[in-house]
């Protein structure tokens, strides 16, 4: 089913884009500078870019098997160029750290039709959804080191991304509304499995040590196979200098495991952004997101929530500082609930370079946990700026 | 209410479609005050950007892609200054204005640039544009050339204007003739005088006014100024005997401070675009606006 909307859809798509390239009007008005993208080396090379990101992390968790270490976190190189008139790829290929290995993995793979009709835009690919206001930025071009809890509780450690297609739509209304809906399959994740040995009589009046699955539950949960997404944003300046963004997400899909858990998930998500800046280069950016997760599982429904507020300053064009407040229950089996407070300092060496630091002191089930990071977050290369 | 909600989007697409003027964004004020001369009432013109901003570093809003969205022109600086329209126009889905398309007008395709760099380019040389220095509208000469290109970009929007946008354009070409003669005869007597400027931003007008920078309080462009960068400044400033510290209104003064302390020039925070300060409210003033404060202290 979703193979076949899926085939239609990417059909569609391309189709749409021809004939729209076909109808566009000559003209003389390409001189100047080309934009990214668009740059025509000589070589036909497209915008080719690495980002580094190296980081140190200390926790009083004693547990915890990755604390006091500084490592190379992650490493993404990016290719991407126009490969149609209006019609560009963009590539993110990354080796990310995990568990003290590192993993290739694409990060991002995607098309995106620029303009099939009026206000109509659309991206196919392996992408990051854009569903709230964090998700679908990359963690180098977050304002803070860690995810918000909320989103690895509801959606994973990279946030929800999937392999599908996106429209989106900006409606012709007399302020900033635009619609998106997507299709996506995410490769369901590998249960978990404990086993433990249990001795069980032999028949012969002996035992004999058996290997058994243990009773267990993973506590982990994003989507998994088909799941179908929708957003809509507004936003407007209420007086020079301003913004506000207002916006409401929707997921629901099967969960990563499906398979053992039956589980079909549904999360909701509000948000809403005010940025101010009084002058060039000091602003004022005040995020809030909730989300709430509802899970039918044979058993009944569960209904959790999660929800961050960032609120951060920029002193300078080189200086952020900034506090974020977690709210966050887990998303599996019984209620957990973490609390956490930070504080972030950015210094931005240039556009694409900047070195950050960060503390977080968090509370889950009357422990107290203190967590503090380094970062530094280098570019290389042509750097595009995609709206936040 | 549905059907309330329906009429009401099909009258402002009905309205839209009427619409008589050329509906214009420009990324910054300069080009904004040229678009409105040049497109007389024949035009709408709106800047995303005011004077006051660093042009370099505008945020990119929602809000900015509304107004992309329903442009017939947009009118940018190029060389890279004003990246932050790329991503605006690409979420803004208008073909009217996409790169190529009639109502894309670069205002930089027809000037002559200066300090393009040569050979590799890379981050330990600063923030440098590839395509050289992109602050070409501080030259007024440049204006002529600025306006021209707009002027074409309105012919191809609205070929059936083509008489006004040519008288308009031939108007403003006059009155920027007769003032620069006006800023010529003013400067004529600082010509060879040294200065230093925050940012290397002022090589157009130094050239055209024939000023001879110095060096820029940054240490490469778009870093913050060093100790020991400020200290080679100071040396230079008073080996080269410079009196006037150059500083576009929106950068900080803490690094001009400490080398007119240690040298006794004169620091001036000037604007370098439209509606960088309350009385400059288009491009004759700007320069009205930077000559006089510069004769001032050039008379001190």
């Amino acid at each position: 089913m979703f193979s076949r909307i899926f085939s239609v859809f990417v059909t569609t798509l391309i189709f749409s884009t021809y004939i729209y390239a076909q109808t566009g009007a000559p003209s003389d008005s390409s001189g100047g500078t080309p934009p990214q993208g668009m740059r025509g080396t000589p070589v036909n090379l497209p915008d080719i870019s690495v980002v580094g990101v190296l980081k140190g992390y200390v926790s009083d968790d004693k547990s915890d098997t990755e604390r006091n270490k500084f490592v190379v976190d992650e490493i993404e190189t990016a290719f991407q160029g126009y490969i149609y008139p209006e019609m560009r790829a963009d590539v993110f290929l990354a080796l990310h750290r995990h568990d003290n290995e590192y993993e290739a993995e694409i990060c991002e793979a995607k098309v995106g039709f620029l303009n099939l009709a009026p206000g109509v835009a659309g991206e196919v690919g392996k992408i990051h959804v854009n569903f709230g206001k964090m998700n679908k930025v990359h963690s180098h071009t977050r304002p803070m080191i860690d995810q918000p809890t909320v989103l690895t509780n509801f959606f994973g450690d990279h946030g929800l991304v999937g392999q599908g297609g996106t429209l989106s739509y900006l409606l012709p209304v007399p302020f900033y509304l635009q619609m998106e809906g997507g299709a996506w399959r995410a490769d369901p994740h590998h249960h978990h499995t404990e086993y433990e040995t249990v001795e069980v009589p032999d028949g012969n009046g002996g035992t004999v040590e058996v290997l058994t699955e243990a009773a267990h539950e993973d506590t982990e949960f994003s989507f998994g196979d088909e799941f179908y997404t929708a957003r809509a944003k507004t936003s407007f300046a209420p007086v020079r200098k301003s913004e506000i963004e207002i916006g409401s997400s929707f997921a629901h899909g099967k969960g990563a495991h499906y398979e053992e858990h039956k589980d079909i998930a549904t999360v909701y998500g509000a948000d809403l952004t005010l940025k101010l800046w009084p002058d060039s280069y000091r602003r004022w950016t005040f995020q809030n997101e909730w989300l709430r997760l509802k899970r039918e599982v044979p058993v009944g429904t569960l209904t959790r929530d999660g929800f961050y507020s960032f609120l951060s300053y920029r002193f300078n064009k080189y200086v952020d500082l900034g506090g974020r407040w977690d709210y966050a229950e887990n998303a599996f089996p019984t209620k957990v609930i973490e609390r956490a407070i930070s504080g972030i300092l950015s210094y931005h060496l240039t556009e694409t370079s900047a070195l950050r630091v960060q503390y977080k002191r968090r509370r889950v089930e009357g422990q107290t946990i203190n967590e503090g990071w380094t970062e530094l977050v280098f570019g290389i290369g042509p750097h595009s700026h995609e709206l936040e | 209410m549905i059907s309330k909600l329906i009429f009401s989007a099909l009258l402002m697409f009905s309205v839209s479609g009427l619409h008589a003027a050329v509906r214009v964004i420009t990324s910054s004020q300069d080009l904004e005050s040229i678009a409105k001369i040049i497109g007389g009432d024949k035009a709408v013109v709106e800047s995303l950007a005011t004077g006051d901003l660093d042009l370099h570093l505008v945020e990119p809003r929602p809000s900015m892609v509304f107004k992309v969205r329903q442009a017939d022109m947009v009118i940018r600086i190029g060389m890279d200054l004003d990246m932050w329209m790329d991503s605006i126009i690409a979420a803004a889905r208008n073909k009217n204005v996409t790169y190529g398309s009639p109502g894309y007008v670069d205002v930089s395709a027809g000037i002559p640039k200066l300090q393009v760099p040569e050979g590799k380019v890379d981050a330990s040389m600063g923030d440098i544009h590839i395509f050289g220095n992109p602050h070409y509208w501080l030259d007024p000469v440049n204006g002529i050339s600025m306006a021209e290109t707009i002027m074409k970009g309105f012919i191809r929007v609205s070929p059936e204007n083509e008489a006004v946008f040519r008288k308009n354009y031939t108007a403003f070409v006059k009155d920027l003739g007769d003032k620069i003669d006006e800023w010529d005869k003013k400067m004529e007597p600082f010509a060879g005088r040294t200065l230093v400027t925050y940012h290397n931003s002022w090589i157009y007008f130094s050239q055209r006014f024939h000023l001879d920078i110095v060096g820029n309080v940054e240490p490469k462009p778009g870093l913050p100024p060093t100790p020991s960068h400020l200290a080679k400044l100071i040396e230079t400033v008073k080996a080269k005997q410079a009196k006037v510290i150059l500083v576009d209104t929106f950068f900080p003064l803490q690094g001009p401070r400490k080398v007119a302390e240690k040298t006794g020039a004169s620091i001036l925070v000037v604007p370098s675009s439209v509606g960088g300060k309350p009385n400059v409210k288009n491009y004759f003033d700007l320069f009205d606006a930077i000559i006089n404060e510069l004769v001032s202290a050039f008379n001190k």
